[in-house]
């Protein structure tokens, strides 16, 4: 592109430029309207103190005191440490799975389309009517409490109602609904994936293991960073899942930062304290990403 | 040739994936065959894959209760999402058009730009968005889903990247023998591009059907609501009617099932040989 030292554009530069302006318009303006101007005034919001969305009197710099009262909150401090739990578990999990069913997939089996269909099925699928699937079948008199019985439980458990089990259950059932894009992702991948470099470490005595670790996880490494960095996102981005399935019940087991940031914006009319909430959010996914960013250099083979 | 022992591996391996397969199932067919219960059928035991008291009962709740329009949800909900897929057909594709064949000052920035807007979650934008919604007077209508939905930067980068992939010297050639640039997007590269373009109208199909955050953050009035939103309402209306409940779980998936079934290969390939391989 600046190969060249600036210069005045030619005519026909310049009316090359115009028509390439005038295909990306219509998107910019709904970008700056849409994602950019929100994001720049939710920025500027979390260091004042707005209450209500209408009222602008009164206005007075905050600095951080918005930040500071997400730690000294008790609610939000816990829905914050539950979000950490959530990904914790949310993207191990969802990782190490979506590998492992590609890669067996990929050694050869029969049926590959219909096993292939089967996985991917949950996301395209509506979370709000599965979760209602979902909160029979894991509910009183369910098949889960039909089988607990079964194995002669006095009081089956109901996970979703149990202060201890919604959240890990919100998270698997999170996990199901999402691992068909993880899955299809490494999928593509390990087809991509030398034939050659397998063969030449198993002529060099390499077993099974050694093959997928030095191997196959190098060569799909681009792919599981990528992943990684969009399955931290997509693991707080859990309003519908956790609102389908528990509302951040019971008691305040599942409540999570997106919900905390919904009731300070749309019921408590805290403005400010819910935008920076959500600027909280974001700067922890830049640090990670940051970090993954510099981290990858070591770990990633492009 | 295939010795015993591989032969027996890949069949040990094919039943440990189809039963994979089954847990990820399970659920829907949990809810397609209690669709068709009795409601103190659906949690008999043991459980019945074929309703042993077969009934449509369960849609005459749906449709004939006095409560709920489902049938409006549902009229709503298409509206929408054909909308959205009209928008996001023309937008984004001319705007991966304009930033993969067109030169101007500033394009590798601007991308730049909207990259990063990526990693910004959705959260951040729910209560700035709902000002301007009602600044634009589009609160409380379709509008507040359609356009916003057409700012979709990850399909404008998967399909700038399947732009860029189609030979520059088609457009070349083009340009010789006339054509413009907006006759080289519409006649040649939409075409040679249908595959990724038919990926992104599935994905954006399932994701306007399906969203929940938007309807219920942006839509009050029942009668405009979506069927994530109607689907919620009816399950806590309709209490311990299970079968109604499953039959109208039923109905809100079957049009992205439907869809799955028929465009698997464009889920499947957009995914597979997107441009996430590095």
């Amino acid at each position: 592109m600046a190969k060249k030292p600036r210069h005045k554009l030619t005519r026909a530069e310049r009316s090359e430029a115009a028509v390439g302006y005038a295909f990306v318009l219509p998107y910019l303006v709904a970008f700056v309207i849409f994602t950019g101007i929100p994001f720049i005034s939710a920025f500027l919001m979390s260091f004042v103190n707005i209450k209500f969305i209408s009222k602008l009197d009164n206005l007075k710099f905050m600095g951080i005191d918005n930040f500071i009262r997400i730690f000294t909150t008790q609610t939000v401090r816990d829905a914050l440490f539950r979000t950490f739990i959530y990904s914790l578990i949310y993207v191990p999990v969802i990782m190490v799975v979506s590998f492992v069913l590609a890669y067996l997939l990929n050694k050869g089996v029969y049926a590959v389309k219909p096993i292939r269909s089967m996985v991917f099925l949950p996301y395209v699928s509506n979370m709000i009517a599965v979760a209602i699937v979902w909160q029979i079948m894991l509910g009183p008199r369910g098949p889960l409490y039909a089988v607990q019985k079964l194995f002669g439980a006095e009081q089956p458990l109901i996970p979703l109602l149990s202060p201890q089990w919604a959240l890990p259950t919100v998270v698997l059932i999170s996990v199901w609904k999402s691992i068909g894009l993880n899955f299809l992702t490494y999928l593509g991948a390990l087809q991509g994936v030398s034939q050659d470099l397998i063969e030449a470490a198993e002529i060099d005595g390499a077993n099974k293991w050694q093959q997928i670790t030095n191997v196959v996880i190098p060569s799909v490494s681009p792919t599981t960073f990528f992943l990684l960095i969009s399955s931290i996102i997509t693991s707080l981005q859990n309003f519908t899942v956790i609102q389908g399935l528990t509302g951040g019940g019971p008691g305040e087991s599942t409540w999570v930062m997106s919900l905390s940031i919904y009731n300070y914006a749309f019921t408590k009319f805290d403005t400010s304290f819910a935008a920076a909430q959500a600027l909280l959010m974001f700067a922890v996914v830049m640090v990670i990403t940051l970090i993954q960013w510099r981290g990858q250099k070591k770990w990633v083979n492009y | 040739m295939m010795n015993t022992k591989q032969k027996v591996t890949k069949w040990v391996l094919t039943i440990v994936l189809l039963l994979a397969g089954l847990v990820s199932i399970y659920p829907f067919i949990f809810m397609l065959s209690s669709t068709f219960k009795p409601s103190g059928d659906v949690l008999s035991t043991p459980f019945q894959i074929i309703p042993k008291n077969f009934t449509l009962l369960n849609f005459e709740t749906i449709f004939k209760n006095q409560y709920f329009d489902f049938v409006q949800w549902y009229i709503n909900t298409i509206i929408m999402t054909v909308l959205v897929l009209v928008f996001k057909y023309v937008i984004v594709t001319m705007t991966a058009y304009g930033f993969s064949k067109v030169r101007f000052p500033g394009r590798d920035a601007i991308f730049l730009v909207l990259l990063g807007a990526l990693m910004v979650p959705s959260d951040i934008m729910i209560l700035p968005r709902y000002i301007i919604f009602q600044k634009l007077g589009i609160l409380n209508t379709m509008w507040s889903l359609i356009l916003p939905s057409v700012v979709d930067v990850y399909f404008v980068f998967l399909l700038r990247q399947a732009f860029i992939a189609i030979p520059e010297s088609i457009s070349e050639a083009a340009k010789i023998d006339g054509c413009n640039h907006f006759t080289i997007y519409w006649k040649i590269i939409m075409p040679l591009a249908k595959a990724s373009i038919s990926t992104m109208l599935l994905f954006s199909f399932t994701w306007s059907w399906n969203d929940y955050m938007g309807p219920y953050l942006y839509i009050t009035d029942i009668d405009k609501q979506m069927l994530s939103v109607g689907i919620k309402f009816f399950s806590t209306g309709a209490a311990q009617d299970y079968g109604a409940q499953m039959a109208a779980a039923t109905l809100v998936l079957l049009p992205v099932i439907v869809a799955f079934f028929f465009c698997q290969r464009y889920f499947v390939e957009g995914v597979t040989s997107g441009a996430v391989k590095g």
